[in-house]
């Protein structure tokens, strides 16, 4: 008992060391700057398509899911804004980052992994290659910067999904549904949920990474590595979603 | 060098899109806030602001113009309310304009209205104040709901004892609704008053025709021809006079229009004046 809570505690403070060692690597040339492009390439523009079906399918369910609770006390006109808000406040963030998380991190932890096992990475370090700065920096650095893109676009196109929710049963103009959004939102609740965005692009590279890269020798921890890494990522996203969400609380 | 081209535009194309629609959402809800374009502020002090929150919508004519600014406590009665507003509305808000407080609906969000002035023609200046009129608080409600209901007690109270004695008394009214002996016995009054009456008539006629008391009626007839007489005169002289009072109102009528007009004209002037 006391030893597993020793090796978790191990555990934790190994992934602070790791993350310690990113924002060091981070300043330091030499920059891989294409590496990082491609990174970008792979984590943003090919989430989208999973991300534009959640996002949408989200926005719908939720009209319809709220919508009868709203009729019931006479306030249909509320729905707009309502699934706006909530969408654009804790929805979005938290669905895209926990797809991203079994997307990307999966794919990290195995990638990094399988690269681990078959001594790829000490083969960089012989050639003078610091993989440090070419596999983990541009990853993290990729998921840190893409994951609010994404969620900008699961917004968006979540709101273009209760759009369709709410035309199944009623009959609103697009610019009336519009207006109403945009009258029910604050600047408060856009900033606090695309900076919490940020740090769950910056887990879910992050522990996707210290998997793969600590990935002891064998083709099973391959899998091992990217199956912890998913549930670490999304166990990690809800956590900090928690601890976000209370600090924005406690100043606004 | 081809293959790192094809996914950087697609690349630059997903950063782009998604920055953009990060821009629009901040310039909408900037918008909403009138953070934007050009404003002008009023200040207005209330003695309660009843809920009011700073962003809560300004309302002239009914139509969002606005947001609620700043909200200060001035001192212990006075509460100072900033407002922001397009400027495009300014030239429709008036030195006399005044705000009161209202809500949105029985579970809405408060509301400022700005109501119109009726004389003024003066724009209102930036950082302007006008006067405000304290609305009606729920409390103020209730207390006028409870007045009414606690003379509605009373008189419920009056109208039980009144109902009561009606049906059990032993009163002149309370027989005559239900006891059938009195009701017969009136009517029977009632008749015999009639057939009384008739007889007192006839016994009148022939005392105009007796010689005894023929004089002091001829005297009565002459008094009241005279009387008709004089009520004519009064009544044409009435008419006269009122016929001058006429005359005289529509002078002033005529004299008034015509200040009026000149008004107008010199007004439209200064409209035009200002446009230049």
């Amino acid at each position: 008992m006391i030893l597993s809570l020793k090796n978790i505690f191990t555990e934790i403070g190994e992934t602070a060391l790791f993350a310690k060692k990113f924002f060091k690597e981070v300043f330091i040339p030499p920059y891989e700057t294409k590496e990082f492009l491609k990174q970008c390439y792979i984590i943003g523009y090919k989430s989208l398509p999973l991300v534009a079906i959640t996002g949408f399918i989200m926005g719908l369910v939720l009209t319809l899911q709220s919508r009868p609770t709203l009729v019931k006390f006479g306030a249909e006109s509320w729905l707009p804004g309502m699934v706006a808000l909530s969408l654009i406040r804790e929805i979005a963030p938290v669905i895209t980052a926990l797809i991203c998380a079994g997307k990307i991190s999966s794919g990290i932890g195995a990638e990094l992994g399988s690269m681990k096992v078959t001594e790829q990475i000490d083969a960089m370090e012989v050639s003078a290659v610091n993989p440090y700065n070419y596999l983990v920096v541009t990853r993290v650095l990729a998921c840190t910067l893409m994951v609010p893109i994404l969620v900008f676009f699961a917004d968006a196109i979540g709101i273009i999904g209760g759009y369709v929710g709410i035309n199944i049963h009623g009959d609103v103009n697009f610019y009336r549904f519009l207006t109403q959004i945009i009258q029910s939102l604050e600047f408060l609740d856009l900033f606090p949920a695309t900076i919490k965005t940020f740090f769950f692009g910056f887990v879910i590279g992050m522990i996707g990474c210290y998997k793969g890269f600590t990935a002891s020798n064998g083709t099973e921890s391959v899998g091992q590595a990217a199956n912890s890494a998913v549930v670490t990522a999304s166990l990690s996203i809800f956590i900090i979603d928690m601890v976000a969400v209370q600090i924005t609380d406690l100043f606004f | 060098m081809e293959k790192q081209s094809g996914y950087t535009w697609k690349l630059g194309m997903f950063v782009t899109i998604g920055l953009v629609l990060f821009v629009m959402a901040i310039y909408f809800i900037g918008k909403q806030k009138n953070l934007f374009g050009s404003t002008f502020h009023i200040t207005s002090q209330f003695k309660t602001v009843s809920g009011l929150e700073v962003g809560n919508n300004v309302r002239f004519s009914g139509i969002n113009v606005g947001t609620v600014e700043q909200i200060q406590l001035k001192n212990d009665s006075t509460v100072i309310v900033v407002l922001v507003m397009k400027e495009e509305v300014r030239k429709f808000i008036k030195t006399d304009a005044t705000a009161s407080i209202g809500s949105d609906g029985l579970m809405g969000d408060k509301v400022l209205t700005i109501s119109p002035g009726a004389k003024s023609q003066k724009m209102i200046e930036d950082n302007g104040t006008i006067a405000s009129v304290d609305g009606i608080e729920m409390h103020d409600i209730m207390k006028s709901v409870k007045k009414s209901v606690d003379n509605i007690g009373v008189i419920s109270d009056e109208i039980a004892i009144f109902s009561h004695s009606m049906n059990n008394g032993n009163g002149a009214l309370a027989r005559l609704v239900k006891d059938d002996k009195m009701a017969n016995s009136v009517s029977n009054t009632l008749e015999n008053l009639e057939s009384g009456t008739k007889g007192f008539s006839d016994n009148m006629e022939a005392a105009k025709s007796n010689f005894l008391l023929r004089g002091y009626y001829k005297k009565k007839e002459k008094q009241k021809e005279k009387k008709l007489e004089e009520q004519k005169e009064k009544q044409e002289e009435a008419k006269e006079k009122a016929a001058k009072e006429k005359e005289q109102k529509e002078k002033e009528l005529k004299e008034q229009k015509e200040k009026e007009e000149k008004q107008k004209q010199e007004e439209a002037k200064k409209a035009e004046a200002a446009k230049k």
